[in-house]
């Protein structure tokens, strides 16, 4: 069976989609055709003030079918309304050491795949008249943008990310607290972090975020050679961000690694969903459509 | 185990390398930047135990793969149990002798040593060599199967043949195949007839299978002769048998039963008949059938006719015509012109009884008349001494006045010396005629007025001088007979052998009339060897003690003979096996690396 190559920009091959331009280039053509996929208008969801009638599409909410024009005219019709302009919104970038790293050439660094990610959720976000903020940190906040509506906001965000980071520290806490003090109002704040830190710190910034009522996802950017060792041999594995080092046969514990990380994952699994948090593992060879689905679905969970 | 190259052994110092780097804690200068070093060292501790074994597990892999590697490298050649054998020459000895035949626990003894034999053969392999010896000396060799076939068709002997031939045939066999192991392996019944003394074969290994239990009781007939062995028609057998208690026994004669009786313990008993033909003819002793049939009969053969005709010649003197009118009375010869009885200076044909003259003026005439009936012998001038006789029912008779016999010079006539008188030929005997070198007087020899006179001369007129019946030949079972001039075959049961010079009589026993073109001219009686009867066995041990070989072993069970037939501690080259156990040591290092390599760096690898 031929295999048909995607033609939307947010269903391809991250590493390639990122070498045909710019940061803002390639958010807009992830956003577009990730918006495309969703066949309905951006400007249109299921909120309060009624805009038009369309048709019936299979997967619809029920809840939103004119029960009347079907009684009268036997049509299937589905009410659609103007979406609110008033979520806020911060994303958390870590842009630690950790994260300028890629296990293999011809994929993005963790980084490079985490700006493109935030660039294109705050410019969906922003295309929904959205307030959106940006919160950039290592071993110290780099960057701290609080949340705007409008089209220069995205513009800002986007200069934001070519600053400098690579400390060799992530204060992820810090920069939790911060986003959610940059929303008033409960909103959104999605965390996008190799979340190579101390999880009890990062625990209790989430309970503070939560309490203020903000819904919290967090993406978890992992390379895949970081999920399964796909190198060979013997060597010294030294952490970037710190003074650990792991003398080890890549063969004598390739096996008990991934069952170490497929434990440390679901492990952060749990403790987020016993917060109220989503968490989501996004792999930096998948499409930037699968971030912006889980950024995207965090969005519609909010009233 | 020892090494045909060891100076390969120096390889095994290669060991050293694994456990070498196993100990050593090496210097990796490869460094790699990875952020989720945590998680590789959370991997670290929680696998340390497995890790461990794990790398033992290959440490001791490698080493042993290098070890077997250098050991295969040296040649070694050594015993290994359980690995089969080396390449043997196996030859195995049937004893299916006579006695062979002996019903034990309701079945023939030799199907016994048929079932040891196939479990033997069957254990043999392509790369031996298989061959199976009766004791009667027929080699069979080849594809197991053939020999297999071979043993199922063996059938008991009519008698004892000759083992220890059958056995050293056997050894020099398995010894001249020249391959690393051979092997006799003998199944007997351990007849101590058959074993009459030590055996040397040299260096072969000998394996023997032998039955353990008492010998079945036998009972044989021991006797079966026909006296005298012409009938001229009456006669009588004398007939015997082995056995302490009564046994009833019936005379069969030229298929007929002629006489049955009672033997008491050992007695011998003689039977007179009468028969009614003429001729040849077969006859045998047959007792009730015990464990061993093939003794339960003998045979005999007897020529029966009519009383011979005799002319008796006035120079052969008065007690001579006084003794032929007495045989002539009691019917065991008849007055006629076939056989003449003489002097021999008046003699006028073949055959005669040719008595030396009384006067020795006579002489010459004598001789002459001698050489006129191509008589092979002359009479030399008269001596007057005391002697006595030497000779068969003639023995210490005086003799007083004889001329003695001088044989002719490149004379080719057989002749036998029937007596001798001073040493001196002074009765011989050759084809129709008999010489006597005293004439029949009281005055030459006191022969004419003693007991053993009639019966001498009844034996010489009616069996020596007699054309017919001459051609009775005893033999045992396959061995080497020598036969009357111009036998052409022997005839028995309805079969012709054919002979050629030097013949071999059948392996059965039986009657076998020996023939002449056309005309039966003599028998053949072969019976069974009176020894074979005798059952009792030899231990194991002095079953072993009689047998020489490299490495000896005695067994009554078949499974440990199939066994010892091939022996596992000869050396053979473990090369090979080393080399698969080197093999199967990559083929598990392998395994154990790769069950840690994900199947997509496999493919890359």
């Amino acid at each position: 069976m031929p295999v048909v190559a995607p033609t939307r920009a947010d269903l391809i091959d991250p590493a390639s989609l990122a070498s045909l331009g710019r940061i803002e280039i390639v958010a807009r053509w992830v956003v577009d055709g990730f918006l495309s996929g969703l066949h309905r208008s951006p400007r249109k969801g299921f909120s309060v003030e009624f805009a038009e009638f369309r048709p019936y599409q299979p997967g619809d909410d029920l809840r939103f079918i004119d029960w009347r024009v079907v009684a009268r005219a036997d049509k299937w019709l589905v009410k659609q309304f103007e979406e609110e302009t008033n979520t806020r919104a911060a994303l958390v970038l870590d842009v630690s050491r950790s994260m300028d790293w890629s296990g293999s050439p011809e994929r993005l660094t963790k980084l490079r795949y985490a700006e493109q990610v935030v660039a294109a959720i705050a410019l969906l976000l922003i295309r929904q008249r959205d307030a959106v903020g940006l919160v950039r940190y290592d071993d110290r906040l780099r960057t701290v943008l609080p949340a705007r509506a409008r089209t220069m906001q995205w513009r800002r965000i986007v200069r934001a990310l070519e600053d400098p980071g690579a400390g060799t520290d992530s204060r992820m806490a810090e920069g939790i607290q911060q986003a959610a003090r940059l929303i008033r109002r409960p909103g959104i704040v999605i965390v996008i972090s190799d979340l190579l830190v101390d999880q009890d710190e990062m625990e209790r910034a989430l309970r503070v975020a939560r309490a203020a009522g903000h819904q919290v996802t967090v993406l978890h950017i992992m390379d895949p050679s970081e999920m399964e060792l796909d190198t060979r041999g013997e060597a010294i594995f030294y952490d970037p961000e710190g003074t650990l080092e792991v003398t080890a046969t890549v063969s004598d514990v390739r096996q008990a690694y991934a069952t170490t990380v497929a434990h440390a994952i679901e492990e952060w699994r749990l403790r987020l969903a016993a917060l109220g948090a989503g968490y989501e593992v996004i792999r930096t060879d998948s499409p930037f459509g699968v971030p912006l689905r889980k950024a995207f679905a965090t969005r519609q969970r909010l009233p | 185990m020892s090494f045909l190259a060891p100076i390969w052994l120096v390889l095994s110092a290669a060991v050293a390398v694994p456990l070498f780097l196993h100990l050593l804690r090496r210097r990796i200068e490869i460094r790699r930047e990875f952020p989720a070093a945590r998680y590789l060292l959370r991997a670290e501790k929680e696998n340390v135990r497995r890790l461990k074994l794990r790398n033992l597990l290959l440490m001791l892999l490698r080493t042993l793969t290098l070890l077997f590697l250098a050991l295969a490298a040296a040649r070694p050649i050594g015993a290994l149990l359980g690995s089969g054998h080396v390449p043997t020459a196996l030859a195995v000895v049937m004893d299916n002798t006579m006695s062979s035949g002996a019903i034990v626990d309701g079945n023939p003894l030799l199907s016994r040593l048929k079932v040891a034999a196939r479990q033997v053969i069957e254990g043999a392999g392509s790369n031996d060599q298989t061959w199976l010896v009766t004791a009667d000396g027929v080699v069979t060799g080849g594809a197991r199967n053939v020999v297999l076939d071979a043993v199922d068709r063996i059938e008991p002997l009519g008698g004892r043949a000759d083992l220890v031939a059958a056995i050293t045939h056997a050894a020099g066999l398995a010894l001249a195949a020249d391959l690393t192991a051979s092997t006799v392996v003998v199944l007997t019944d351990g007849q101590s007839s058959q074993w009459p003394g030590d055996i040397s074969l040299g260096d072969v290994r000998v394996v023997a299978y032998a039955p353990t239990g008492n010998a079945p009781f036998n009972r044989a007939v021991t006797m079966a002769e026909p006296r005298p062995p012409r009938w001229s028609p009456k006669g009588s057998v004398l007939v015997g048998a082995s056995g302490a208690d009564s046994v009833t026994f019936r005379v069969t004669l030229g298929g007929r039963t002629a006489a049955r009786g009672l033997l008491r313990g050992s007695d011998e008993q003689v039977v007179r008949l009468e028969p009614t033909e003429r001729g040849w003819l077969a006859g045998a002793v047959d007792l009730a059938p015990d464990e061993l049939r093939g003794d339960d009969e003998r045979h005999f053969a007897v020529w029966v006719g009519d009383a011979p005709a005799v002319n008796v010649l006035p120079g052969a003197g008065g007690f001579v015509r006084e003794a032929v009118d007495a045989l002539v009375q009691s019917t065991l010869i008849t007055r006629g012109s076939a056989i003449e009885v003489a002097s021999v200076d008046e003699a006028s044909r073949r055959p005669a009884l040719l008595l030396a003259p009384a006067d020795p003026v006579r002489l010459g005439a004598a001789n002459r008349n001698l050489e006129r009936l191509g008589i092979p012998w002359r009479l030399a001038e008269v001596r007057r001494d005391e002697t006595v006789a030497r000779g068969a029912e003639v023995d210490g008779m005086p003799v007083r006045i004889r001329f003695p016999l001088r044989p002719v010079a490149g004379a080719t006539s057989a002749s036998d010396t029937l007596a001798t008188a001073s040493g001196e030929p002074w009765i011989v005997a050759g084809p129709d005629y008999v010489l006597v070198a005293s004439s029949m007087s009281t005055d030459a020899t006191a022969l004419p007025i003693r007991a053993p006179f009639l019966p001498w001369l009844s034996n010489l007129l009616s069996q020596r001088l007699t054309r017919e019946g001459s051609g009775l030949v005893h033999a045992d079972p396959g061995a080497s007979v020598r036969l009357p001039a111009g036998v052409t075959g022997f005839e028995g049961d309805s079969q012709v052998f054919s002979v050629g010079g030097a013949a071999r009589a059948p392996s059965r026993a039986g009657v076998f009339f020996l023939r002449r073109g056309e005309e039966r001219v003599g028998a053949l009686v072969v019976n069974p060897e009176r020894e074979e009867s005798r059952l009792d066995r030899l231990t194991g041990p002095e079953l072993k003690a009689r047998l020489r070989g490299s490495d000896v072993a005695v067994t009554s069970d078949p499974s440990e003979l199939s066994r010892s037939a091939f022996d596992p501690s000869a050396q053979r080259p473990l090369q090979a096996i080393l080399l698969l156990l080197a093999l199967g040591c990559l083929i598990a290092e392998m395994v154990v690396v790769r069950r840690a390599e994900p199947r997509g760096l496999r493919r890359a690898a």
